[in-house]
């Protein structure tokens, strides 16, 4: 064995610290968060997160490629789960995104999030390129059924995601500018058909982006609090478990969706800075993994992870922010959400899993 | 690769614009969010939507909103809380400690205002308002709650509010239901829930100190709930209803040619306004009566009809030509079919009778021999034409009613034709009855709303014809107007010297020995008849008694009033030979 051999076992450090410094912020501003809502979530977030980091270690040290033949089955089943989940909303008669799964919530759109990335790369590769339009055409038809599956649920905001995937692989796939145009133009001409579609109260929410002074009582009123609780933090922040007494508490999903806020109106612009960056060095570091590996698959698996991670976080801290519409998605590995943070550490073991047979080969 | 690379600057570039917001947000104006944030200084102040208002045809309030006032401390705002206190107590007249104690024990949040004191007239609101300067920390809340000025009537159609149920919470929530406020429950206050609901605004302040509003940050102006108009005649209804009393029963007021509703009584009613105050006596009350007040015994009761059936006897056994107008039968006061004797209810007998004095005078054994001839094939269609055992297309709650099924004994033939044995209808459905012998032989489809909003709700095709003759329309009508003008006619308690009433009445044996259902249905005027009526009295006795007096004084009323003066194209009768095409376009 040459020494190669044993620094590939180690995972990339810059990635991992990135990680790991995430996961310690979310830790703390989940404490504070989470202690006006429920005294468990904070330990129930803190074990998931050791249950998606031990599988991310035990994933790393395997061969992604040996279950590459699987992820259609893994692909059918998210849309099987996806579908379940519709069906249980139905008999609830509200919006659903969780199934029940032995006592646990389960949301099956974060898995299908992971399987559609993998499935996409699998076709994707060996085209040449630029892409011919048939093999856009199907990847379409690929990303369709879990979109409009949990478009349907109601959930906007996982539903883009599908979207901003697909756009990430494509534009590395090597998809042509007219293509790309047609796309564009077409999304534009559907648009008017989806906002039809839109629930009421996501329409407002939408609106309420523009003027969130508009609808101060409905939509507006997160994206105010939530820009007031940011703000509020200055430059050091206010301390731990100030967000408890002030601004935060008439925030809602403070310790999902609206996390960040919490972090900013803590631990001011040193905080938020801290996360922009580590994010900025997670996803640099993954794109790196990307143009390292020889593997076009695990190329395209790779710039998949990146646009799903990099969309989730950029479109979380905008809105939180008040620069984009709230909608609803969580923030990767430091939002509340069981099976998002074990999903995420997943695909970040396979990563390591792509940069480790590439380091070995 | 250099895509990848093109995504990476992607990346810098986003992350770069977050950072610029962040900077701008916390560097910049930092200060001033901080400030915000600091003194707690938001104040949402909720605008509760006016609930649409209900009103009868002629624009008369049947719901309407009041308000109500109550007193309210906001901890984080107060100063001098035993100085606010004694303040509030002279002017309401309650002792502070009392007040005190109810402020202890329902404050949660420094924010969240606690309520001390409820429903509070007026002009004490006011005062207090406009001295809340000197009193920092109190806050005079207005709420608007349902009110129906006029108190039980139309209480059925109507309905009521009341709280939403933890179950039902989450889903209402994303239509702009928070938790305390009222849905509706039963009859229209349910139907048109959404529409009348409006949609809540509010105003999001920044406030001093003092509680005292700085600016005003953002504004959504509430959306009243739409302004219902029905097609009842309020002053109709209440007439019907004071007249029943405290007896049970059940009311239809239809316009023959159009299907509006111009009343619908179930007695006995409720105050809809119980359910919104919690008032839980009165509530309790309400469902645990053996009378039953909430049912709306004009829709959801099926009873006997008893001999009213004997008008769809008749028409059915004219058109198939069993019998004509001046077929004789002669009745010897009892009948005896198979091992089995059916009395009439003249035990002597009426002797020989034609159609018009059988009618007038409901003889059984007439009806009970032309049932035998028809057989329950004939009897069965004859019924379901006239909308027998179907619901009316009703939009609310109905029953159907039933009638017997395919193989019964040849008594129970004969009791079918005179609306006894296994046949049930409700009074809506005798109504529609009714009006197909005032308006020459279609049958209506009743509705109640004219509008909602800005939206007409009037049917476009309310009608469809039944497909009798007019000649044994005509005939049926006659027996009906010598019901109540001949002085030997069983309605002849309905005879009115001011206007022209035609009916037929019925007493229904039911299953309990020696009660009867009394009914009375009918229209009037004769001549250009401008309502359709059928009266109900649960287990009253004899339908020429109290329901017969009921149909006077309503016909009485329509011909001292303008009843249907919204709709004047539609108090011509159509003449014999112009039914051919429908009134309405």
């Amino acid at each position: 064995m040459s020494p190669s051999l044993k620094s590939s076992q180690l995972w990339d450090p810059l990635l991992s610290l990135a990680a790991v410094t995430l996961v310690v912020m979310s830790g703390l501003a989940m404490a504070s968060a989470a202690s006006t809502v429920n005294n468990t979530l904070a330990l129930r977030h803190i074990a998931w997160t050791m249950v998606g980091m031990l599988l991310a270690v035990v994933i790393g040290r395997m061969n992604y490629r040996r279950w590459s033949g699987s992820v259609g089955i893994a692909y059918g089943m998210s849309l099987g789960a996806l579908a379940l989940v519709l069906l249980a909303g139905a008999v609830r008669l509200g919006a659903t995104r969780w199934l029940s799964v032995l006592g646990m919530s389960v949301q099956p759109s974060e898995f299908a999030k992971l399987a559609t990335a993998w499935l996409l790369a699998r076709y994707l590769t060996g085209q040449s390129s630029p892409l011919p339009t048939p093999v856009v055409g199907w990847s379409l038809l690929l990303i369709g059924p879990p979109t409009l599956l949990i478009f349907i649920q109601p959930d906007l905001g996982s539903a883009t995601v599908f979207l901003a995937i697909w756009l990430g692989m494509m534009l590395v796939a090597g998809i042509s500018h007219r293509a790309l145009m047609t796309c564009g133009g077409t999304a534009a001409v559907l648009a008017p058909i989806g906002w039809h579609l839109l629930k009421s109260y996501q329409r407002d929410r939408l609106l309420a982006f523009i003027n969130p002074h508009a609808d101060p009582l409905g939509a507006g009123f997160s994206i105010i609090q939530s820009t007031i609780a940011i703000g509020s933090g200055q430059l050091f922040g206010r301390g731990w478990f100030a967000g408890t007494q002030n601004q935060l508490s008439f925030l809602p999903e403070r310790h999902s969706d609206f996390i960040f806020s919490v972090i900013g109106e803590e631990w001011g612009f040193f905080g938020c800075l801290l996360v922009v960056v580590m994010f900025g060095l997670l996803l640099s570091r993954i794109l790196t993994i990307a143009l390292h590996t020889s593997d076009p698959q695990g190329r395209l698996l790779a710039v998949g992870i990146f646009s799903w991670i990099g969309f989730q976080a950029v479109v979380n801290m905008g809105m939180v922010m008040g620069l984009l519409p709230v909608v609803g998605v969580p923030l990767p590995l430091i939002s509340y959400g069981g099976s998002s943070m074990v999903i995420v550490w997943i695909a970040l073991g396979l990563l390591q899993s792509i940069r480790r047979m590439e380091l070995s080969d | 690769m250099n895509r990848i690379e093109r995504l990476r600057i992607l990346l810098i570039l986003f992350l770069g614009l977050l950072t610029v917001r962040l900077l701008h947000l916390q560097i910049l104006r930092g200060a001033f969010y901080r400030r915000l944030a600091e003194q707690n200084r938001l104040r949402l102040v909720p605008e509760q939507a006016p609930r649409g208002l209900i009103v009868d045809r002629q624009g008369r309030v049947l719901a309407t909103n009041r308000t109500v006032f109550h007193l309210a401390l906001i901890p984080q705002e107060l100063e001098d809380l035993p100085f606010v206190l004694s303040h509030v107590s002279s002017v309401v007249h309650r002792p502070s400690e009392e007040l005190q104690t109810q402020f202890q024990q329902e404050r949660t949040l420094p924010f969240i205002p606690v309520t001390i004191v409820s429903n509070v007239p007026k002009d004490v609101a006011l005062r207090l308002e406009e001295e809340s300067w000197q009193l920092p920390g109190l806050l005079v809340k207005s709420e608007t709650l349902r009110a129906y000025p006029l108190g039980s009537t139309a209480a059925h159609l109507l309905g009521y509010l009341s709280q939403p149920t933890a179950e039902e919470l989450p889903l209402l929530k994303q239509y702009g239901v928070r938790a305390r406020q009222l849905v509706g429950r039963m009859g229209l206050e349910r139907l048109l829930d959404q529409a009348l609901r409006g949609q809540d605004g509010g105003i999001l302040v920044e406030v001093n100190h003092r509680g005292r509003s700085v600016r005003v940050l953002g504004r959504r102006a509430p959306q009243s709930g739409a302004r219902v108009v029905l097609t009842i005649d309020a002053q109709l209804q209440s007439l019907i209803e004071q007249a029943f009393e405290t007896q049970p029963g059940a009311c239809v007021i239809l316009d023959p040619h159009t299907g509006e509703v111009l009343a619908m009584v179930s007695s006995p009613s409720f105050q809809p306004e119980a359910f919104m105050t919690g008032d839980a006596d009165t509530v309790h009350g309400y469902l645990t009566d053996s009378r039953t007040p909430l049912m709306n015994r004009a829709t959801n009761g099926s009873y006997q009809p008893g001999s009213i059936m004997k008008l769809v006897t008749a028409g059915t056994a004219l058109e198939r030509q069993i019998i004509t107008p001046a077929t004789t039968i002669d009745c010897e006061g009892s009948i005896t079919i198979g091992d089995r004797v059916f009395h009439c209810w003249n035990r002597d007998g009426h002797g020989p009778m034609v159609l018009r004095d059988a009618l007038m005078q409901s003889c059984n054994v007439y009806f009970m021999t032309v049932a035998r001839r028809l057989g329950l094939e004939s009897l069965r269609t004859g019924m379901m034409r006239m909308g027998l055992a179907r619901r009316t297309g009703w939009l609310l709650e109905e029953q159907a009613g039933t009638l017997p099924q395919h193989h019964v004994m040849p008594g129970m033939v004969a009791m079918l034709g005179i609306g006894q044995g296994e046949v049930l209808i409700t009074v809506l459905q005798s109504a529609v009855m009714a009006a197909v012998f005032a308006n020459g032989g279609w049958l209506v489809e009743p509705w109640v709303i004219r509008s909602v909003g800005a939206r007409s709700l009037v049917p476009s095709r309310p009608r469809h014809r039944i497909g009798w003759s007019t000649e044994t329309i005509d005939a049926v009508r006659q027996g009906m107007i010598a019901v109540v003008r001949d002085p030997y006619g069983t309605g002849h308690r309905a005879y009115s010297s001011l206007i022209s009433i035609a009916g037929k009445t019925g007493t229904a044996q039911t299953p309990m020995p020696g009660r009867t259902h009394g009914w009375f249905v009918g229209f009037c005027p004769v001549e250009q008849p401008r309502i359709a009526m059928a009266i109900l009295w649960e287990y009253g006795g004899s339908g020429g008694d109290l329901p017969a007096e009921i149909a006077r004084t309503i016909c009485e009323y329509v011909k001292v009033t303008d009843t249907l003066s919204t709709q004047p194209e539609n108090r011509r009768l159509p003449l014999v030979h112009e039914i051919a095409a429908p009134a309405h376009p």
